[in-house]
């Protein structure tokens, strides 16, 4: 490890009997409480997050499902241009606009409280 | 005993309880190189327990080598910003939290006069005296640390070694 020039193992051996006696649990705790207080709160807040945004997405697959067969009967009927932007057909619904939220707030969450 | 790399790695998934045995494994070491810098106990303290929280933020980025050296760069890092967010003036804090330690252990004459040697060092000395020697960094790994170049890194350490036998036979002598 040590690429001296001069050998100097004297004053470290004196370095590190004042490093061993600094050894103390209080210490460890202290450090520790705060990172354990955070992954206390941490799971809950994802799985809560993550759970409201599932919850909401499947709230909506029921008018999805209706919307999707209403739609393919109109397919089979007749082509009808798209009369609504994908922002418009949000804002019609604003669970979905929740749900769309919800996701972000998830995984905005999740990049905030991951460590590098 | 588990490496401290697969503590590490344990660690970077998660697992407080592995982090929670590195900082057993190595607070005397940082918290020894913080009181050597500042060389205030409360202040040390501090900077100690900020480091630990960056290392845990960070932990994910250690990829091996001297875990040791990885910790007091980072606490190296902390001291210096620490120390620029001090105020010019020094105030006594009074609520300050000083966890105590050893003390017939910890003030043993020679180091008693350890401490007092370092601190006549002038300060770019002292820093590559506590990194390389106290806190065994390679020249390199202090180089990198502090940004002085690798050869004024070997000059500060040698005269620093130089001045502090010195000083101690001295004191012995005295």
């Amino acid at each position: 490890m040590m690429q001296s020039d001069e050998k100097y193992d004297d004053l470290t051996a004196l370095f590190e009997a004042q490093d061993e006696a600094l050894q103390n649990e209080a210490f460890v705790e202290q450090v520790m409480k705060p990172i354990y207080k955070r992954s206390r709160w941490r799971t809950p807040l994802l799985f809560g997050a993550g759970g409201l945004g599932l919850g909401a997405a499947l709230s909506q697959m029921g008018g999805l499902l209706d919307l999707l067969t209403a739609r393919a009967l109109a397919v089979e009927l007749q082509f009808e241009p798209v009369d609504m932007t994908l922002t418009q057909s949000i804002l019609a619904e604003p669970l979905w606009a929740a749900a769309i939220a919800m996701v972000v707030l998830s995984c905005a969450a999740i990049i905030a409280t991951e460590r590098a | 005993m588990k490496s401290d790399l697969d503590l590490a790695r344990e660690a970077a998934s998660g697992q407080e309880a592995a982090f929670e045995t590195l900082v057993r494994r190595y607070q005397g070491n940082v918290r020894g190189l913080t009181r050597r810098l500042t060389a205030h106990a409360a202040e040390a303290d501090d900077v100690a327990q900020t480091a630990f929280l960056t290392a845990w933020r960070k932990i994910g980025s250690y990829r091996g080598g001297s875990f040791k050296s990885w910790l007091c760069t980072i606490a190296y890092r902390e001291f210096l910003q620490a120390r620029r967010r001090q105020k010019p003036e020094v105030t006594f804090d009074e609520s300050a939290h000083i966890i105590g330690f050893d003390a017939s252990a910890a003030r043993l004459p020679e180091q008693l006069d350890l401490d007092r040697a370092l601190r006549t060092l002038p300060e770019n000395q002292r820093i590559c005296v506590v990194l390389c020697v106290a806190s065994g960094m390679s020249h390199s790994e202090a180089s990198e640390a502090t940004g002085f170049p690798l050869g004024t890194v070997k000059s500060h350490v040698n005269r620093g070694v130089a001045a502090l036998r010195k000083q101690l036979a001295s004191d012995h002598v005295a």
